[in-house]
């Protein structure tokens, strides 16, 4: 029997009874839908959460006081033994690679300017921030390259801010009041939106030598470096290693590259959406019994037509392959329909529902139909066999 | 037609195709399984992120210092500074609020401990003798931070078993010299193991008193103030009066944030609520699927039981009674699937437990009644359409077995 | 003298029915030529049925031998059975046996299709099998849109297309009306004539003396074996 005939010869009995395949096939698509959205979902959140972080860019190494770290955050972040300086964030300026270097402080205090008052965010950074972070400035210009050690009292401000104190007007040359000290404002962001919750417009930006003496403080809370995408991480690591040895006598910081914080949290985000994959396989599980309960009923109901089959020199194998292959072929329908399907309803949430983040994932798309296949195959398998195995003669006397 | 004779010939036809009645037992009972596995677990997370919480102390509040008006976990509430710092006094302002039962302030940061040559870097905390009943750990020997001035930096400390097993190897620890950064402290007592705490790795912590810690550090500012309300419904207004009380202090300033436990627990709560909830969901979507199966393996046994149907209409059943009949078959099977599936899953879920016994693996009531409902709700739904295909043959047709 | 296309060897079948043991066909010898026209009778339940599966390599015998054009068939394996009645024998039904989902042409396509045959030639020579049979232009017709004649017709077509030596016809007329069956012994005796060998089992006498040789089965034995030489 070549390939085509049996194709066609499936295809025929399985749309001789139209409604019955139909909801065979149904059984298998409700569960690949459910695996090409869930994972649509899945992955979608996956490129979320890598855009969110790569808008700062992947050539960032992050340096944290402290030696040991403490779930995932150094201890530093509560006061090292030893400081990290703003002297620390110039001479790393000198290790090869490095383009840029940002000192950051943070904390939060009440910014007074406009006539009004709000608690709110203060980062503590070098000039260099906007190139290292790809931040735009709205209007204005951004820190100017002072002194680091002794910058000028000026101040930027987030979005957020700007709106909640000076609304509409052009807070440009305004004096902002920040924890006792007065800074006048060159600079407004662009807005930038919430990243994990987080609104980075509610911000002021501030000399970091001035965001320690506000916060009366000695160390920084991280030094980011900006190296050229052309160098190896390692090769920086390796430098900045180097560096920190020379100054402070030890290794007593803690070195983070962008990407291995994206790596760890890529393979998260893989584990999530392998397991809603699975959660949606068990739809397809139902769906397999399914095919093996309707394609067990076909077999008894057309037991004469397999005494004929063999009667005409049909060999077993060739009886198997019928019934096999009609059971894959339901299967695979179901899965067809199941992916035309879901990508139907995740093109539709792309346009209802911009902001959910959907994506369809390709090796789970195409998981999905192999294992629908599969499925099909596996729950072919007994009935087939069962239909091999009958004995012709009897086969033939029932009727 | 009675339920009974109804039930007894529904019963009769499911009987007479075992293979098939199993498989659309089957195929319910997995949905269902599915179902209350899969929220057990939800649950299950839920009551671990609650419980941790809960070990947190009880009517618990906790003090830190800056505010932000946009609410979200951002940086500045992790680890942020403000301009104006929170201070022993005042943590111990708030001692003023009868609501009050205990305060535990604290300061947190990194040194190298060293004992006899072996050396290490760990986290150190300074708190008060309150730290201990507030946040609920156990001692493994020893004592506690002593009951003292809280301005007073003596040289004692307490450590957690990380230290214990590292640094003194086979030896006692209680009465010995411990160097901790540029200062000595004798360790008064050792904290029982309990691994993580809510964000702190209670073994890897050396605590000692609260001012000697500052010192230690150079840090004149707290890091966070643990208080503990008197009793549960004081935490609200323990809560206000720590607010206008600090507020008062720092001129008039709101520059804190007062997190109570129970507000936090609350989110939690919704998240995993909603967690669990959407894994019923994602369950529930194999509870269709075996209710497309019962509508199909129903539709089949209704084109081969035709003869069967037209007799019966021969015999004076009307469409109605036709439509019951078939109606219940379907009934039938969705109920003694979820039947099914309540057992295997119970079943699964007690493997589970065993396997995890720190785990309170247990689905919740509505999801085990939920899937019932939407088990049977999905047989008699998928079951109509067959039903009805019976009820509208024609009995001449039928009887004619066409 | 050459083999006898056909020879079976005190050849036994029995089946095993609860605790009796049914001999269905109790040491039979027998011997057929090719060319041959054959009639079964006896009473019901004497073996007719068992007899042509046998002879048809549907049935294995339990005991005896049979072998086929010189070789012996119980050392075939499923596959060259299946092989061997695919190219070699065709069969005719009581029941007809049609596909119903199937057009009339689809359904003599089978067995070419089954051997893997080319579409197109599957189609002439199935085409060729129905005018054959006097069914030209109801090709396209489903077996429940044909007569039950017709429909015995179709059957034959599709028995034949892959050009057996044998045909076995396991009451091909039951079911049929007198003229209808007339038609269809007619047709089979055609092909007789053309040097097909025919076995044809039918309790209607009228039919079995039509026959050159004549078998009667009682209780699986044959009781009878009749010849009428032509003249
Ligand atoms: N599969 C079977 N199992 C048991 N007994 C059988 C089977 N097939 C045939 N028989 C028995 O063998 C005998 C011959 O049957 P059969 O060849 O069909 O008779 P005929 O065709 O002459 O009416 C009968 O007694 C029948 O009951
Ligand atoms: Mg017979």
């Amino acid at each position: 029997m070549q390939g085509r005939d049996l194709l066609r010869f499936t295809t025929r009995s399985a749309l001789s009874h139209r409604l019955r395949s139909g909801l065979t096939a149904l059984g298998i698509g409700i569960g690949v839908t459910a695996v090409v959205l869930l994972t649509a979902i899945g992955e979608g959140l996956h490129h979320y959460v890598l855009d969110e972080f790569t808008q700062f860019g992947t050539n960032i190494i992050g340096i944290n006081p402290g030696r040991s770290t403490t779930f995932g955050a150094a201890t530093g972040v509560f006061g090292a033994v030893r400081p990290l300086t703003i002297d620390d964030a110039e001479a790393l300026k000198r290790v090869p690679f490095v383009l840029n270097t940002v000192p950051i402080v943070q904390g939060t205090a009440s910014a007074e300017g406009g006539g009004r008052e709000r608690s709110t965010n203060i980062s503590g950074v070098g000039p260099e921030m906007p190139a290292a972070f790809d931040f735009q400035v709205a209007l204005g210009g951004f820190l100017p390259a002072d002194d680091p050690r002794a910058p000028r009292p000026l101040a930027v401000l987030g979005a957020t801010v700007r709106h909640e104190l000076y609304g509409e007007r052009n807070p440009l040359g305004e004096l902002l009041r920040v924890g006792g000290e007065r800074y006048r404002i060159v600079g407004v962001m662009e807005s930038k939106g919430q990243v994990l919750g987080f609104d980075l417009d509610d911000t002021v930006y501030i000399p970091a030598v001035r965001a320690l003496e506000l916060y009366n403080r000695q160390g920084l809370f991280e030094i980011d470096v900006l190296y050229d995408k052309s160098a190896s991480a390692d090769e920086v690591v390796a430098g900045i290693e180097r560096m920190i040895i020379a100054r402070h006598g030890g290794l007593d910081v803690t070195i983070t590259t962008q990407q291995q914080m994206l790596d760890v949290l890529g393979s998260v985000l893989d584990v999530v959406t392998f397991a809603v994959a699975a959660l949606g396989g068990i739809s397809l599980l139902v769906g397999g019994v399914g095919i093996f309960t309707i394609m067990t009923i076909a077999v008894r109901e057309r037991t004469a037509e397999i005494g004929l089959l063999r009667a005409v020199g049909a060999g077993r194998g060739q009886v198997r392959a019928i019934f096999l292959g009609e059971s894959m072929l339901l299967a695979a329908l179901g899965g067809v329909g199941g992916l035309l399907a879901g990508t139907a309803i995740v093109a539709l949430i792309g346009v209802a529902v911009p902001l959910l983040p959907v994506r369809l994932s390709l090796p789970y798309v195409a998981a999905a139909q192999a294992i629908a296949v599969l499925i099909g195959l596996i729950a072919g398998v007994v009935p087939a066999q069962r239909a091999a195995a009958l004995d012709p003669v009897a086969a033939l006397r029932t009727e | 037609m009675t339920f009974t004779d109804c039930t007894r010939v529904a019963l009769g036809a499911l009987v007479r195709y075992p293979l098939r009645t199993a498989m659309m037992l089957l195929a319910t009972a997995i949905g269902v399984a599915a179902v209350l596995v899969l929220t057990a677990l939800g649950e299950a997370a839920r009551r671990f992120v609650a419980e941790e919480f809960q070990s947190l102390g009880t009517h618990l509040l906790v003090v830190l210092p800056g505010k932000t008006e946009t609410s979200g976990m951002g940086p500045g509430l992790m680890a942020g500074e403000s301009p104006r710092d929170l201070t022993l006094a005042d943590a111990r302002a708030l001692l003023r609020s009868p609501a009050v039962a205990k305060v535990a302030p604290i300061v947190v940061g990194a040194a190298t401990v060293s004992f006899d040559g072996l050396e290490r870097d760990i986290t150190v905390m300074g708190s008060t003798a309150s730290l201990l009943e507030v946040r609920q750990w156990r001692m493994a020997g020893g004592e506690f931070l002593r009951d003292q001035d809280w301005d007073r930096a003596s040289p004692e400390c307490v450590i957690g078993d990380t230290l214990r097993s590292e640094l003194f190897v086979g030896r006692q620890p209680v009465g010995q010299w411990l160097r901790v950064g540029d200062r000595r402290c004798r360790i008064a007592g050792i904290l029982a193991r309990q691994g993580m705490s809510v964000m702190v790795n209670v073994d890897e912590l050396v605590i000692m008193p609260v001012a000697s810690a500052q010192q230690l550090l150079n840090a004149p500012g707290l890091f966070r103030v643990l208080v503990q309300a008197a009793g549960r419904d004081s935490v609200m207004p323990a809560r206000r009066d720590m607010e206008q009380i600090l507020k008062e202090r720092h001129r008039g300033q709101e520059d804190v944030t007062v997190i109570t436990q129970d507000s936090v627990l609350a989110t939690f709560d919704g998240i995993f609520g909603a967690l669990t909830a959407a894994l019923a969901g994602i369950a529930s979507v194999s509870l269709v699927v075996a209710g497309v199966l019962i509508m199909n393996v129903m539709l089949v046994s209704v084109s081969q039981r035709t003869a069967e149907i037209g007799l019966l209409k021969a015999l004076g059943a009307n469409r109605s009674q036709v439509t019951r009949l078939f109606l219940t078959e379907a009934v039938i099977l969705a109920a003694f699937g979820a039947v099914a599936g309540v057992t295997f899953g119970q079943a699964a879920i007690f493997l589970m437990r065993s396997l995890y016994p720190d785990l309170d693996f247990d689905p919740p009531l509505w999801a085990v009644a939920g899937s019932f409902l939407i088990a049977i709700g999905c047989g008699a739904l998928f079951g109509i359409l067959p039903a009805r295909r019976a009820a509208r043959l024609d009995p001449i047709a039928a009887l004619a077995g066409r | 003298m050459p083999a006898p296309m056909i020879r079976l060897e005190s050849l036994s079948r029995t089946f095993q029915v609860g605790d009796a043991l049914v001999r269905a066909l109790d040491q039979v010898d027998l011997g057929i030529e090719a060319g041959e026209y054959l009639s079964i009778m006896g009473p019901s339940g004497s073996g007719k049925s068992t007899l042509l599966n046998v002879l048809g390599l549907l049935d294995t015998p339990t005991a005896g031998a049979y072998w086929l054009n010189g070789v012996n068939t119980s050392a075939m394996s499923d596959d060259q059975l299946a092989a061997t009645r695919q190219s070699q024998i065709g069969f005719v039904f009581q029941s007809f046996h049609l596909v119903p989902r199937m057009s009339a042409l689809e359904n003599v396509e089978l067995p070419m299709l089954l051997a893997g045959l080319d579409p197109a030639e599957r189609r002439e020579r199935a085409r060729a099998a129905l005018a054959g049979v006097g069914l030209t232009g109801r090709s396209d017709h489903r077996p429940a849109q044909l007569s039950g004649g017709e429909r015995q017709r179709v059957a034959i077509a599709r028995a034949i297309v892959m050009q057996p030596k044998l045909l076995l016809a396991d009451e091909p007329t039951g079911n049929l009306d007198t003229a209808s069956g007339a038609e269809i012994v007619r047709i089979v005796e055609g092909l007789n004539e053309r040097g097909l060998t025919l076995i044809v089992v039918t309790h209607d006498a009228q039919i079995g003396e039509r026959a050159r040789r004549r078998l009667r089965l009682r209780d699986g034995r044959v009781v009878e074996d009749l010849r009428t030489t032509r003249p």
